[in-house]
């Protein structure tokens, strides 16, 4: 398998306009990019603008706080010394109250202005461009958040976030309140734990102030959001550049002599998917290193953090050559090289779009925001997206392990389809 | 050594192949001769084991090789029509990756690679990249690669095509010394008639996806023992005059080449008063006249009324 990785690494390595687009192509788009729009940003690299936000509230959240702390009072899964504790928390600070304290706090209050309104007028005011974006806590989240997190329940409760169209101020409010979501949910989750927290404000990262996550910033800057999404795109990429290359290998007939030779059938599919992983780990390396050196994307960050950016790129690394294994077993099955390849090319760009790499997925319709979570692009850069915000382990094991086991099965399938002899099209 | 029963295949309804039976024996050469599209490719494709034939067997010292593919692939080297090497790699990178996947040891690999370029006399050009290399050159290296891990029987696909006459003397003295230095056993597809006349022992003539005729030399060109063929250069051409010479009682072929009229006819016949009466008809003057021998191609265009190149 070695002569084939070898093989493999060195015919990409001949190739210097390939090498020159994979790497120098996406640092100039981050840079074009980030200069370009970097007019929304002043000197410190925090928001320059007003955004305004619509929040219309459905929920009734005394009724709810009276439900769950009679549930909780009641249940034998509680123990009983958190039990008191859990109720205190939920009347002193219910999540309807957090959420929008958070969003009104001097530390985001200062660049979004939320204005509470009927859905009717946020929708009017959404639709003729008085606002940004509008979110919507529907009736009955208190409840079913509350019975997600301390009694069990199947059914996480979500908000409704909606904008006209896309944009810089779309893409940051949204991923505001997703911060202060995912920070809410974790408090009250450390405090059935009977951990004692502070249940009246949500504990965003501020400033120098040292909080559960260890961003200095709590906002993104859009240089550092280039960097992760065109970096993840353009490493996705590589997948289909990788079974491109079958195509040539097919109608040069060197596959036929491989074939010939008597080597291991999977010694050439796993050639291949190694050599994925290899240049694909460079690539994103490069991508965020240079970024890095000419934007200074991630300074100051702590070993803590490269190193988890070095797991989410393994683990990216090695889906994204999964799918080169998936790619280089069907390519080897279609008969039309150029139908293989314009197919390949479609799914990487189906993957970027609803995987969040070219919009946010938020503008997409619900179903197509389901099927891009499970897109290896879109997991990744939720993951990036998350570890840059929190650096919290808790928050990116998971879809770490999904995109494992993304892995997994796709070389699995990949090693099903992989043509016997004679079926070689 | 290896031989075929029945081989068939079959592209969807379309048959490409059928009832092939063919046999090599140890250290022999043997040339399978058609036009474009007579079925010479599949066929090696199924005997070299990487196609399935539809019906029929392939069997290598009396063993099928269907099922069990691996036996005839360590014995064999093929060399494919097209150039299959790695145009963006050295000759010796590409020597080298296919020698490894040959599994030649690695303490012989390097002796083999600079041996086998040696042999197709591109040793100083061995750090040269495939894409720089001329067409003649690179059919060279693509019988190299065939050859690094000593096989025993060579399957050579139309090997010559497209390349300048120098290259292909080359190749033709290469793979002749193969034969005679080795014992190498050869099977050989061309269309180029005086290659195989030059190379084979045997010959299978295919056409349309079957073997129309086989045999040595000799036994194929009895076939013409009953006819003559003879050339007349004319002062010009004359397509009417060809058609009236071909519906001469004894006029079997007629093939116009250039000024050239190539003509088979009854053994013994006497056609040459009715050509010069012809001739005159048409006002067109006989330069030449000669008896020729037969050769492969005659013995194809008797058999098929076509030429190999048509």
């Amino acid at each position: 398998m070695l002569t084939f990785l070898k093989k493999d690494l060195l015919l990409f390595w001949r190739d210097r306009k390939e090498v020159l687009l994979v790497v120098i192509l996406p640092l100039l788009i981050i840079v074009v990019l980030s200069i370009s729009m970097s007019g929304m940003f002043d000197g410190d690299e925090n928001l320059n603008v007003d955004l305004s936000l619509g929040l219309v509230i459905e929920d009734q959240p005394e009724e709810a706080i009276e439900v769950i702390s009679n549930q909780i009072s009641m249940s034998g899964k509680i123990p009983e010394d958190v039990k008191d504790n859990l109720i205190n928390s939920i009347e002193s600070a219910p999540p309807v109250e957090l959420l929008t304290n958070a969003l009104m706090s001097p530390g985001i209050g200062d660049w979004v202005t939320v204005k509470t309104l009927t859905e009717k007028e946020a929708v009017d005011s959404v639709e003729n461009g008085g606002r940004d974006a509008m979110l919507v806590i529907p009736s009955g989240y208190t409840e079913q958040l509350l019975s997600y997190l301390y009694l069990g329940t199947e059914n996480k409760p979500e908000l409704s976030f909606s904008a006209k169209e896309t944009s810089f101020e779309v893409d940051i409010i949204h991923d505001t309140i997703e911060g202060i979501l995912n920070q809410m949910n974790l408090q009250y989750a450390l405090s059935l734990s009977g951990t004692e927290v502070d249940m009246t404000q949500i504990q965003l990262p501020e400033g120098s102030t040292e909080s559960i996550a260890a961003d200095r910033d709590f906002t993104m800057g859009i240089d550092q959001y280039f960097t992760l999404s065109m970096g993840v795109l353009f490493v996705l990429f590589m997948a289909s550049t990788v079974a491109t290359r079958i195509t040539l290998e097919k109608r040069e007939q060197t596959f036929n002599r491989v074939t010939l030779s008597n080597a291991p059938p999977y010694h050439f599919l796993f050639g291949k998917t190694c050599a994925t992983f290899i240049l694909a780990m460079l690539q994103i390396i490069l991508i965020f290193m240079g970024s890095h050196l000419i934007l200074d994307v991630f300074s100051d960050r702590t070993m803590m953090f490269w190193s988890g950016l070095l797991l989410i790129s393994i683990v990216f690394s090695l889906a994204v050559a999964g799918l080169a294994a998936l790619m280089t077993s069907i390519s080897l099955r279609i008969k039309n090289p150029e139908t293989a390849n314009g197919a390949f090319t479609g799914i990487i760009m189906l993957f970027g779009t609803i995987g969040g790499s070219f919009v946010p997925i938020y503008v997409l319709p619900d179903w197509l925001q389901k099927i891009g979570e499970f897109t290896p692009n879109g997991q990744t850069l939720s993951v990036l997206i998350e570890w840059f915000h929190f650096e919290d382990l808790s928050l990116i094991w998971l879809p770490l392990t999904v995109l494992t086991v993304f892995t997994v099965i796709s070389v699995i399938i990949s090693m099903m389809l992989y043509p016997k002899r004679g079926e070689v099209s | 050594m290896i031989e075929t029963i029945q081989l068939s295949k079959k592209f969807k309804d379309k048959t490409v192949v059928q009832d092939v039976d063919m046999y090599l024996d140890q250290g022999e050469s043997v040339g399978l001769l058609g036009p474009n599209g007579a079925g010479k490719s599949t066929t090696i494709s199924m005997i070299s084991s990487l196609l399935k034939p539809s019906s029929g067997d392939v069997k290598l010292n009396g063993e099928s090789i269907i099922k069990n593919p691996s036996d005839i692939r360590k014995v064999l080297g093929v060399v494919p029509q097209d150039i299959a090497l790695y145009q963006e790699l050295t000759a010796y990178e590409n020597l080298k990756f296919f020698g490894r996947i040959y599994r030649v040891p690695k303490d012989q690999l390097e002796d083999r690679i600079q041996h086998t370029l040696e042999l197709v006399g591109l040793k100083d050009r061995q750090k040269d990249l495939i894409k720089t290399f001329s067409g003649g050159m690179k059919r060279r290296i693509n019988i190299a690669s065939a050859l690094l891990h000593q096989p025993n029987i060579l399957i050579l696909d139309e090997p010559t095509v497209g390349i300048d006459p120098q290259s292909r003397n080359y190749i033709l003295e290469m793979i002749r010394r193969l034969k005679v230095q080795n014992g190498t056993t050869i099977l050989y597809t061309s269309h180029y008639m005086e290659e195989v006349e030059q190379l084979c022992d045997r010959v299978y003539i295919m056409d349309h996806g079957k073997v129309i005729a086989s045999g040595s030399q000799s036994e194929l060109l009895s076939i013409l023992s009953n006819e003559d063929t003879i050339s007349v250069q004319l002062s010009k051409m004359s397509p009417p005059l060809a058609k009236e010479v071909l519906a001469l009682e004894p006029v079997r072929q007629v093939e116009e080449d250039g000024d050239t009229l190539k003509i088979i006819s009854k053994k013994s016949s006497n056609i040459i008063s009715d050509l010069v009466r012809l001739a005159d008809q048409h006002q067109v003057k006989i330069i030449n006249f000669q008896m020729v021998n037969p050769s492969l191609e005659d013995v194809f265009l008797h058999l098929t009324g076509r030429t190999l190149r048509d």
